[in-house]
């Protein structure tokens, strides 16, 4: 019997496009899922109102990015296709469909549900200006003249005057408006003989005028105003302005103006090899990413015609680009509302991270890092030992060198000011600032100015791979020698994010760790590759054989009769080289458990294919953020953490390491955080064979929010260690014992 | 605890790596950088290196120069090897990068790179001492060339220089390799030519177990095949079989395949290969049994070496001693004979141990005094007439490991004046000497001619030699049943260079 199903094994294809998701189509299911959090009734309201801003956010990033690259492919005639056996036109077409009824559910789910709920609870958002009572009329035109009136830049459009460049995810106003005295002697001919039509449309003109982004979106109106002081009222800025419009263009009359917001195509395409100078070149590229392709038009439902008709022509759209919304435009806005001051009652509880349960206070961290591997596990552990390491090593007066790469910082990150105290203080200080990381090379250029105007030897990034790794060395000379100290992690070393994406760290001074961290330095600086390496695997060189390899061996282990298992945590897995080992897993029995929070190109309940795959997505209050990795290995377990997906990006055009954990004590932490997550009940979301996901049969289980689970935990934790510490601080009696009995 | 850095100018790359020295732990690496910087192309193709290499060898010296200060190093050695060392322009290039990068880079002669190389292993594999104890062939590959020693019964035999290093064989079939010629019977036949000179002249019958092999990227074959880690496989070996079945596998692959089966970067590929068939024809030469690949570089020789000579690690093992083994081999050879050279070098030692004082030369120069005492007499092979001229040009024409040139040139110098006992300054600055080479070599040259004069019947006569400086005498006492009236009465003729130099004067005298 085992041989037959063996060779029935050998005959599957098993890289046949039936057996794959589109990678596009599987990142809408997480918007969906994003969705649908925002659908649940039994969240707090303003967490349903952040959900529904974050997949404005997604659709736009989706839009700016993957729609944008398919456009890019169809436009160069490029028609292979994708693992799931669609050519990209086809992708675009099916995506069209998706999108539209997203952005349908999107709204529907705002106006049928949110806006509804925040009114009854005393919050109301004025989404048409016809709406105001004549108070608030007077006081949002007051607050036009003030605040607004002096920022705003009105173009109108005629034949001496082109249409004007409308940027890439702006708010618009576009206008029709037509003079108000004609004396123009032509015209008046025109009306005699064309009669009044003919002349309307002779002398409408096109106006816009841009919503300005350096003003709130959202304004409130004071309930002295409003003439209720239960209740808050909020409108927004582009009705505030439309009902002005006619104070921007005094000679005409205004026949109609309705808000607009185009995407343009923003895939940062760079020629790394002929840009002589990266920085230059990404700065270029960024000022020129305003003029792409629009990709995606959004009106007003109830838009004039012959608007839309000016802003399809000029803007060059196609029908199934635009997009009709039953409500305001960009939803983004609502994760301003969510974090209006008060209204706790609709919230859930901030989080503050807990202090690490493997780290004391009393200690300095090198110290403690020599006892043993520390494991973070942001954000339920605070994610300042991060920050303490580099600026305890910018401070100390062993250390050498400090290394570390740099992909996403915070706005005003302690650890870039600790790099550069460090450099102040004559410590060698490399960083290596990745400029390539989408959306962010503005803000990454600026920081590395900062480092290299302190002294910091700064790397920008490496020509056609994004490092997306995260490392961080310091060198310190110690009285037995040198010591190197690395921190590996799964995010970024932004401690703002820290606070609400799921990621873990590691703090380690293994010595062949720290021989490897060197390696990765030595490289990332363009030196060769060391002829082998001892724990770490990096992309694009290595990881992906290693982790073809290790999946290898969980089959052997299968199909050699010993149990076998592989839990992947990680955002995306579409690599088909990946996938298709998993396949080749399960068929020979791996029980093979992924979650995954994003895209899965993976099918799940193949039969003879990936019958012993399952695949949870977990959407909570925390974005899901880490990659770990678990082989069962025939009972002798291991453990890796990293920054790398299994996406081709990640593994082939990527600069990532994956590490190993060792540490026993460390290892049962990520077994507990393992399977607590693969048994949520009430955040995990279940793949079913035909690409839908759904929410796990809680039928005899217990409702488990993995998420709130290891907040407790950590709590917990935290708590227990002040008991304990507070149970070891001797207080002196202040005044005489009590004279109760002793009974015992 | 010191920092040290290691710097090796290779001919195909150049390396750098930093160390932890100290008494405790001994040599500690702990960093290892390397740039690919094709001198060897340049240099063996055209004998020279062009600007375009200059500048990106003095761009990958100056990072060196910065990972150096991030560490704070306190001590380093660079050296140039086959690449710098043959090209016409060596000493411009070698200013030129002094000039631009601040660091002083030697050339280091062939003998003395590969003396390091075996430092590195003879200092870091426990079991070195047992493996040369049977017949072993000691491969040191290069970029330029291929070092090939033999030990047998723990002693060194003999060490020979072949001209087939990876980067140069590779140089040679450049023009070769296009069309439809077959690569490897070309490659094979090149090697061939090599070893079987080798074969003829050096190994005779001697019979190779072991053979231990110096390359950059073999080792990675062993840890492929013996299943053990970089660290753990210092001292693990396979069976020639086992090797050479597994480089015949590799023939069959392209560089990714390959790549991916041994895990070495992709570049490597073509060396490994290179170093694959040289070690292949070796193997089949020799008929050894078992293939040691330590894994040690060039690097690794320098810091051992640093750390051996500034006391912070003691070896159990006596360098001095294998040269010396060389040097009766290359006397063999041309059929001196052992009896006087022992003698002569015992005298000689003597002498320069009793005017310690009055010489001041290092341990290094009593070497360079043992090493002349047992070539002297090699000239009389070619010429019974001209011995010193005849010895000048063997000594000049012999690898002699673990010397530089210099050090060769002193050598030769030193056995050549000891016939003649003429030595001006001007006389000798043609040869290339400083003067402070050319004091230790008339120092030596006094001493080893006085020497010379107490066995003028080249007869062994003496047990021992004692030499002691009484008030402005040099004593020197034989101890010898012998009749030394001959000597005693001939002694002075040899005497007047070394009472020019030193002021004293020697008495040859009979232990009572």
């Amino acid at each position: 019997m085992k041989s037959s199903k063996q060779n029935k094994t050998v005959d599957i294809d098993f890289r046949s496009p039936e057996y794959y998701f589109n990678r596009e189509l599987s990142w809408m299911k997480f918007d969906e899922r994003v969705l649908s959090e925002a659908r649940d009734k039994n969240l707090p309201l303003f967490e349903r109102i952040k959900m529904l801003g974050i997949t404005a956010s997604n659709l736009d990033e989706f839009f700016m990015v993957r729609v944008a690259s398919l456009k890019d492919m169809v436009h160069a005639g490029y028609k292979r296709k994708d693992i799931a056996g669609m050519t990209p036109k086809e992708q675009l077409s099916e995506l069209s469909k998706v999108t539209h009824d997203f952005a349908a559910l999107q709204y529907s789910t705002w106006g049928r549900s949110l806006l509804p709920l925040l009114k009854e609870n005393g919050i109301r958002i004025i989404s048409h200006h016809e709406e105001l009572t004549k108070a608030e009329g007077a006081y949002l035109d007051r607050y036009f003249e003030e605040e607004i009136y002096p920022v705003l830049t009105p173009m109108a459009v005629d034949s001496s005057r082109p249409f004007p460049l409308v940027r890439n995810k702006t708010l618009n106003i576009g206008a029709i408006m037509t003079p108000l005295k004609s004396t123009n002697l032509l015209t008046k001919g025109q009306e005699k003989e064309g009669g009044k039509k003919g002349n309307k449309e002779a002398k409408r003109d096109f106006a816009l005028v841009q919503v300005p982004d350096v003003l709130p979106r959202i304004v409130s109106i004071p309930p002295e105003v409003s003439g209720n002081a239960e209740e808050r009222a909020f409108i927004l800025l582009e009705e505030i302005i439309e009902r002005n419009i006619s104070r921007l263009f005094l000679n005409y009359r205004i026949e109609c103006a309705h808000p607009f917001r185009i995407m343009r195509n923003a895939d940062l395409t760079i020629d790394e090899d002929e840009a002589e100078d990266l920085l230059k070149e990404i700065e270029k590229q960024v000022r020129r990413r305003q003029w792409g392709e629009v990709i995606r038009l959004e009106v007003e439902e109830g838009i004039a015609p012959a608007l839309l008709k000016i802003l399809v022509e000029e803007l060059n759209v196609e029908e199934q680009d635009i997009y009709r919304i039953n409500g305001p435009l960009d939803l983004a806005f609502l994760t301003r509302v969510a974090s209006l001051s008060g209204y706790e009652e609709f919230k859930i509880p901030s989080w503050t991270p807990q202090f690490p349960k493997y780290m004391n206070r009393d200690e300095d961290i090198f110290t403690q890092i020599r006892k043993g591997d520390i494991l973070l596990q942001h954000p339920y552990e605070s994610f300042e030992p991060v920050v303490d390491f580099i600026s305890s090593a910018a401070r100390d007066k062993d250390t050498l060198a400090i290394k570390m790469t740099l992909y996403r910082v915070s706005g005003n990150s302690p650890i870039i000011a600790a790099l550069a105290h460090a450099a102040e203080n004559g410590k060698q200080v490399m960083v290596l600032v990745e400029l390539k990381a989408r959306f962010d090379e503005e803000h990454n250029i600026n920081w590395a100015r900062t480092l290299e105007k302190a002294g910091c030897h700064v790397i920008y990034g490496l020509v056609g791979l994004k490092t997306h790794s995260k490392i961080a060395l310091v060198v310190r000379r110690e009285e037995e020698g040198i010591r190197r100290y690395v921190h590996l992690g799964t995010g970024n070393y932004n401690d703002t994010t820290a606070r609400f994406y799921t990621d873990m760290g590691l703090l380690t001074c293994s010595e062949r760790i720290g021989e490897d961290a060197t390696a990765v330095f030595n490289m990332l600086s363009g030196y060769s590759e060391p002829l082998s390496w001892n724990k770490l695997s990096m992309a694009p060189l290595w990881l992906k054989d290693r982790f073809l390899y290790l999946i290898n061996r969980e089959a052997e282990h299968a199909k050699a009769g010993r149990e076998a298992r592989i839990i992947g945590k990680m955002n995306s897995l579409c690599d088909p080289d990946i996938i298709e080992a998993l396949y080749k897993a399960s068929a020979a029995g791996v029980k093979i458990e992924l979650i995954i929070r994003g895209i899965c190109s993976l099918k799940v309940g193949i039969p003879g294919v990936s019958e012993n795959i399952s695949v949870i997505s977990i959407v909570g209050f925390f974005l899901e953020h880490s990659r770990i990795f678990y082989f069962q290995n025939g009972g002798n377990e291991e453990y890796y953490m990293g920054s790398a997906d299994w996406m081709p990006r990640n593994l082939d055009r990527r600069v990532e390491i994956v590490f190993p954990v060792e540490r026993e004590e460390l290892k049962a932490d990520l077994k507990h955080f393992l399977s607590l997550e693969l048994s949520d009940t009430i955040k995990a979301h279940v793949l079913r064979s035909d690409g839908n996901y759904e929410k796990p049969d809680r039928r005899g289980r217990r409702a488990i929010n993995s998420q709130k689970e290891l907040c407790r935990e950590a709590r917990d934790t935290a708590r227990k260690r002040q008991e304990t510490m507070k149970g070891r601080v001797f207080v002196p009696e202040t005044k005489p014992a009590d004279e109760t009995p002793d009974t015992e | 605890m010191k920092l040290f850095a290691a710097i090796d100018v290779g001919s195909y790359e150049t390396g750098m790596k930093i160390f932890e020295l100290s008494r405790k732990s001994g040599v500690k690496e702990l960093d290892y950088v390397r740039r690919r910087v094709d001198l060897g192309t340049d240099s063996y193709n055209t004998g020279k290196i062009s600007y375009e290499r200059m500048d990106e060898l003095c761009n990958v010296l100056n990072g060196f120069r910065d990972i150096m200060d991030s560490y704070k190093v306190e001590s380093y050695r660079a050296y140039g090897t086959s690449a710098i060392r043959e090209t016409e322009n060596t000493n411009v290039i070698l200013d030129q990068i002094k000039l631009r990068t601040g660091l002083t880079v030697s050339s280091l002669s062939n003998s003395e790179q590969r003396f390091l190389d075996y430092k590195s292993v003879a200092l870091r594999s426990s079991s070195f001492h047992d493996i040369i104890n049977s017949g072993t062939a000691f491969i040191d590959i290069g970029g330029g060339s291929t070092q090939v020693s033999l030990f047998d019964s723990s002693k060194l035999i003999t060490t020979v220089n072949l001209r087939i290093g990876i980067l140069r064989l590779r140089s040679s079939l450049t023009e070769l390799e296009p069309g439809s010629i077959n690569y490897e019977r070309l490659l094979n036949e090149l090697i061939e030519d090599e070893v079987h000179t080798f074969r003829k002249l050096f190994l005779k019958k001697m019979v190779i177990r072991n053979i231990i092999v110096v390359d950059d990227h073999l080792p990675y074959i062993i840890h492929k095949l013996s299943g053990n880690s970089a660290d753990d496989s210092f001292d693990s070996s396979v069976t020639a079989d086992q090797f050479v079945e597994f480089i015949d596998k590799l023939k069959q692959m392209s560089n990714e395949q390959i790549s991916k089966e041994v895990g070495i970067p992709m570049e490597s590929s073509p060396l490994l290969l290179s170093s694959s068939y040289i070690i292949k024809q070796l193997i089949k030469a020799m008929e050894a049994e078992k293939i040691y690949v330590p894994g040690v570089s060039l690097s690794d020789g320098i810091a051992y070496d640093y750390a051996e000579k500034n006391k912070i690690i003691k070896s159990g093992h006596d360098f001095g001693q294998d040269i010396i083994s060389s040097v009766e081999n290359i006397s063999l050879r041309y059929r001196g004979s052992q009896g006087t050279g022992s003698l002569l070098s015992k005298g000689a030692l003597a002498v320069f141990d009793g005017m310690k004082k009055y010489h001041g030369i290092d341990q290094r120069g009593r070497l360079l005094l043992e090493i002349a005492a047992r070539l002297r007499d090699v000239g009389k092979f070619i010429s019974l007439d001209a011995p010193a001229e005849s010895a000048y040009s063997i000594i000049m024409g012999t690898e002699i490991i673990g010397l530089s040139h210099l050090e060769r040139e002193m050598v030769a110098l030193l056995v050549e004046r000891s016939y003649t006992g003429d030595m001006t300054y001007e006389d000798v600055m043609v040869y290339g000497l400083d003067e402070k080479s050319y004091l230790t070599v008339i120092k030596l040259t006094a001493i080893l001619r006085l020497a010379s004069g107490m066995l003028r019947s080249h007869k062994r006569k003496y047990e021992s030699v004692k030499a002691v400086v009484r008030e402005k005498e040099l004593i020197i006492t034989v101890d010898t049943n012998d009749d030394i009236s001959l000597e005693r009465g001939l002694f002075h003729r040899r005497a007047g260079l070394f009472e020019e130099v030193f002021g004293i004067r020697p008495v040859l005298k009979k232990k009572m």
